[in-house]
């Protein structure tokens, strides 16, 4: 089965029994059918960000990661750059953050993305709840279309200097 | 004065646990315990479902090892059904569960376990992660991550999910194998292999190191649980239970799921939520036994593949009968892994694995009904009863860490002794108790992984619960 090289990887992270949280799976959701006709496009949504997955960062062309933010204001959207990062001071078996794996995919695959970016939305709620809060939920029209920019942003080629 | 030492949480582990030791008058350990502090309520909340939703609501019980869960819960609906699953629906299961095992295994060996074994129990407590292994040894992180992917992928693509996947149903799976995923799996194997042998190698070569760690870690005579063929091949997902005893000798024999509450019992300890299985004929704790790689190894003759035969041969020469040591959980757990590629791989290799047909059906047969398979931690068995709507009234699940409980609690006590004298501790004391407990794996999630940082906080305070010393690990 041969499949196309991923120019964009989007990977978003949250549980979606889990109110705000799930806003990542949904915006991945909303991306995978948004993108469908692009195979060079490929959308994952996961509970937690794994050190499996640098693999399939390392032969991306980009990332665009997705999660909430329980740090942000309410219903923020933010979209920022991500460089590799250090290993977490504290122990981080089952879930990386963003730079770590992009730290990760550098030491086992010795390959990065040229370009990665983070969007984040401000979570009001995480409680036990499927569906999202007011704020948030009126916070998903600006992801979508930042979500777009941002996916746009990564598919154009870096200008050779 | 007498003093108490807490672990809490133990770290590293699949869920939430803490650990206390107890000190004389002399600072010389007198007791220890291994407390699981989370409450399950599976049993509970499953009354008054549908018998058929008891696979997904059960799976549900875990991240890691969900599969194993499916298809205990997918047999005992089976058994409520009176059906016999098709050929191709077994071996097919019989791959998602060996698939489950090799990256569950994964986990605990490389993410969980090999940062004490490459960088060293003593070594700095924030390098002993998946970075630290990453820098130490790349090749081996690199396999580690690998297999992982490889157990990973396997599900997913059977299932359509990595964590949580629906495939498995009473009667069967909801659909064939298509020849397209048959081959990208069979893609995989020959880097599997590699990754396996290059652990294998390195691990055989780390555990010399580790001779002390072998006599004090849960090293005693026990019972040993675990599914065997009628061949005395290891088996994960049908077969029959055997349990044998410290000389290898056999106990019982023949012990299918529905014979399972007859044979074993689950005690109570106050100072833990989970239960302590153990063979009703010597009662508890006499008949507390262990289960998981170390007792299906211990129990198996052969395992029924080439390399991993190979493998058992040089396994069994680490004792005269069974290996007592539970720091011989990491290789079993190896061996596993390589049985589950080579088993996969034959598996795939026969045309019957393609074959449409593979679900039975049938409605409510009987009222109660029992299921049991392997999870990569041990014997899992799930008992229900239904009414003739098909509702379930009572349910019952014992776990591989419920039955390796009393094992877990042997050897931090173990441990303990030999390595705390005058009420003296230090991290690296400290990791070696809870490097016991990680030795068997336990699975202490009722649901997901916990999220979030795990700091440890081991304290320990004189008999008027003031505190003497502290160790801090953020």
């Amino acid at each position: 089965m041969t499949q196309s090289p991923i120019r964009c990887l989007i990977l978003a992270c949250g549980n979606t029994l889990r109110e705000d949280d799930g806003v990542g799976p949904w915006l991945a959701a909303w991306a995978e059918e948004r993108f469908r006709d692009n195979p060079a496009i490929r959308s994952i949504a996961l509970q937690q960000w794994t050190p499996e997955l640098s693999e399939d960062i390392a032969a991306a062309g980009s990332v665009l990661f997705i999660d909430c933010a329980i740090d942000a204001a309410p219903g923020s959207v933010r979209l920022t750059s991500v460089e590799p990062g250090d290993a977490p001071a504290a122990l981080a078996t089952h879930h990386l953050g963003p730079a770590q794996l992009l730290s990760l995919s550098q030491e086992l695959y010795g390959s990065i993305p040229r370009a990665s970016l983070l969007l984040t939305i401000g979570a009001a709620s995480i409680n036990l709840r499927e569906g999202f809060s007011d704020i948030v939920s009126a916070a998903l029209p600006e992801a979508r279309t930042l979500l777009e920019q941002a996916v746009a942003r990564l598919l154009t080629p870096t200008p050779k200097p | 004065m007498s003093q108490t030492i807490t672990i809490d949480p133990v770290t590293r582990l699949e869920g939430h646990g803490k650990i206390t030791i107890q000190l004389n008058d002399q600072g010389e350990v007198e007791n220890a315990n291994f407390h699981v502090t989370q409450v399950r309520g599976f049993e509970r909340f499953a009354q008054g479902r549908p018998y058929y939703e008891m696979p997904s609501l059960m799976a549900r019980i875990c991240g890691i090892c969900p599969v194993s869960h499916l298809i205990a819960s997918a047999k005992a609906c089976e058994s409520i059904m009176s059906v016999k699953i098709p050929h191709t629906a077994a071996q097919l299961r019989r791959m998602l569960n060996l698939a489950q095992t090799v990256q569950s295994h994964a986990l605990s060996f490389f993410y969980l376990s090999s940062p004490d074994l490459l960088l060293g129990m003593e070594s700095d407590p924030t390098a002993r992660h998946i970075f630290g292994v990453v820098a130490a040894k790349p090749e081996l992180g690199r396999a580690g991550v690998a297999l992982r992917r490889f157990g990973q992928h396997i599900i997913e693509l059977l299932g359509n999910k990595r964590i949580h996947p629906g495939w498995v149903v009473p009667g069967g799976v909801t659909e064939p194998l298509a020849s397209a995923k048959r081959d990208e799996i069979l893609a995989m194997i020959p880097e599997a292999y590699a990754n396996i042998k290059l652990a294998l190698t390195a691990y055989k070569h780390i555990a010399e190191s580790f001779q002390p760690e072998i006599e004090v870690f849960a090293n005693f005579p026990s019972l040993y649980l675990g599914l065997i063929n009628e061949d005395e091949s290891v088996e994960f997902t049908d077969g029959a239970l055997r349990l044998i005893d410290a000389k290898g000798e056999i106990v019982e024999d023949g012990i299918t799921a529905t014979r399972f509450n007859e044979v074993i019992g689950e005690a109570v300890e106050p100072y833990s939520y989970t239960k302590f299985a153990y063979y009703k004929p010597l009662g508890y704790p006499a008949g507390s036994y262990r289960v998981g790689p170390l007792a299906r190894l211990n129990i198996a003759k052969t395992m029924g593949t080439p390399l991993a035969d190979w493998e058992l041969g040089q396994f069994k020469q680490l004792a005269i009968g069974p290996v007592q040591s539970s720091f011989h959980y990491h290789h079993a757990r190896l061996i596993d892994i390589l049985y589950g590629i080579e088993k996969i791989e034959e598996i795939l290799s026969d045309p019957r694995i393609l074959d449409t047909h593979v679900r039975a059906t049938a409605g409510v047969n009987r009222l109660e009904g029992s299921g049991q398979a392997e999870a990569p931690r041990g014997t899992l068995n799930h008992h229900y009863k239904v009414d003739e709507n098909g509702l379930i009234t009572w349910a019952n699940l014992v776990i591989a860490t419920g039955q390796n409980n009393n094992a877990m609690n042997i050897g931090v006590l173990q441990a303990a002794k030999h390595y705390i004298k005058k009420g003296k501790f230090t991290e690296g004391i400290l990791n070696r108790v809870e490097a016991v407990v990680r030795t068997f794996d336990p699975c202490l999630s009722c649901s997901t992984h916990a999220l979030g940082q795990m700091p440890l906080v081991l304290t320990l305070l004189n008999a008027d619960g003031e505190q003497v010393d502290q160790v801090v690990r953020n």
